[in-house]
């Protein structure tokens, strides 16, 4: 039987402290990165497979890996800021039991650690970070909704990030800085990972049995629009302009096009959770 | 592009994407697209890609607030009038 999060939580906490790091002396960051390498291995990019990508010369393939390393740098940079805000709120609650609150501090540190990192790499080598593109227009939520919706939140941020930590880690035509910033950030993220998988899990459970239908059937739409909008984020027009590409926006639905098959496989874990927990009743059009 | 093509634009893609059938007669310029359930705030994500694509510029995020997202005339108002 898996553990909850109140069980894990104190193993999470000794793993933390054991595998502390510091983000300031864990790099050598090299005075400045040479343009003919990989950045982001090829199949995660997303145009990849396309005509329009085999049609590239490889140094613009290469220009193209760079702004989609900076987009994906960019973006999970943006959903730790939410992340850390929920986490803080989250500290001390009658309702968030000691164990859970000893390690939400270290699941903060390590994520202020990941900002502190992907934003020295962007500021240094890029010279920007890329906004996020949303803006938050106030709903009603069923009672509970909000705090399942954060975590699914967080989750949605890590297990698409996950994936792409793990095949870059592993790509030893990237630059070695990138592979091992992916490295250094899987590590973290397993643990987040096992946390907010069984928080979510049992959250879900608690406050949905108190939801109506209709309540839930919106919760469930809104996660499998969120799920689908979240990809989004990765199809960014404005990397494409920076890698010198023209007409960025209908490259963007272009890929989006194309890379369903992708986008599956690379949500396959998640997806699994959350259909197998009945947090979604299928598995939703990515 | 002039005024009634920008938008002519915005409701074309609002359409598109609707959530619920947009019937002629029920949605004009002033229609309240997410009060009244056409667009989502998910939706609202990609609309501001779009809404760039038409100015070919980028809109700054940290000055963006929902009421301007209100309906077709708003955003008319709010990005495009001032260009």
């Amino acid at each position: 039987m898996s553990l909850t999060s109140v069980q894990l939580a104190p193993k999470l906490s000794t793993a933390s402290i054991k595998k502390s790091w510091d983000v300031y002396t864990a790099f050598d960051w090299p005075e400045t990165l040479p343009e003919d390498n990989w950045y982001m291995s090829p199949e995660l990019m997303s145009l990849y497979g396309t005509e329009y990508f085999d049609s590239l010369s490889e140094a613009q393939q290469k220009k193209l890996s760079f702004t989609e390393l900076c987009n994906f740098f960019s973006l999970v940079l943006q959903g730790e800021r939410p992340l850390v805000q929920g986490l803080a709120h989250r500290l001390y609650l009658k309702t968030t039991e000691p164990p859970v609150s000893d390690y939400l501090h270290h699941f903060i540190d390590e994520e202020n650690k990941h900002m502190i990192m992907f934003g020295m790499f962007l500021n240094r080598y890029f010279g920007k970070v890329y906004p996020e593109k949303k803006v938050t227009i106030p709903r009603e939520y069923a009672k509970g909704e909000e705090d399942v919706a954060f975590l699914c939140k967080a989750l949605v941020v890590e297990e698409y990030g996950e994936y792409y930590n793990v095949v870059m880690w592993h790509d030893k035509n990237l630059h070695p800085l990138v592979s091992e910033i992916n490295r250094v950030h899987h590590f973290d993220e397993t643990r987040h990972l096992a946390f907010g998988r069984a928080r979510l899990v049992e959250t879900f459970n608690e406050k949905s049995k108190n939801w109506s239908s209709d309540e839930l059937q919106g919760f469930r739409d809104w996660l499998a629009a969120y799920l689908k909008s979240s990809w989004g984020d990765y199809y960014n027009p404005t990397m494409y302009k920076d890698a010198g590409l023209e007409d960025g926006y209908n490259l963007r639905q272009m890929a989006l096009e194309h890379g369903r098959a992708h986008r599956e496989k690379a949500s396959e874990v998640l997806v699994n959770l959350l259909v197998e927990n009945q947090i979604l009743e299928q598995a939703p059009e990515l | 592009m002039d005024e009634a093509a920008v938008k002519l634009k915005l409701k074309e893609w609002i359409v598109e994407r609707s959530k619920i059938p947009v019937i002629d007669g029920q949605f004009s310029y002033d229609t309240n697209i997410i009060e009244e359930g056409y667009l989502s705030s998910l939706d609202i994500v990609e609309f501001i890609l779009y809404i760039e694509s038409l100015l070919g510029d980028e809109l700054d995020m940290e000055e963006l607030e929902p009421e301007m997202f209100t309906s077709t005339n708003t955003m008319y108002d709010t990005f495009f009038a001032t260009v």
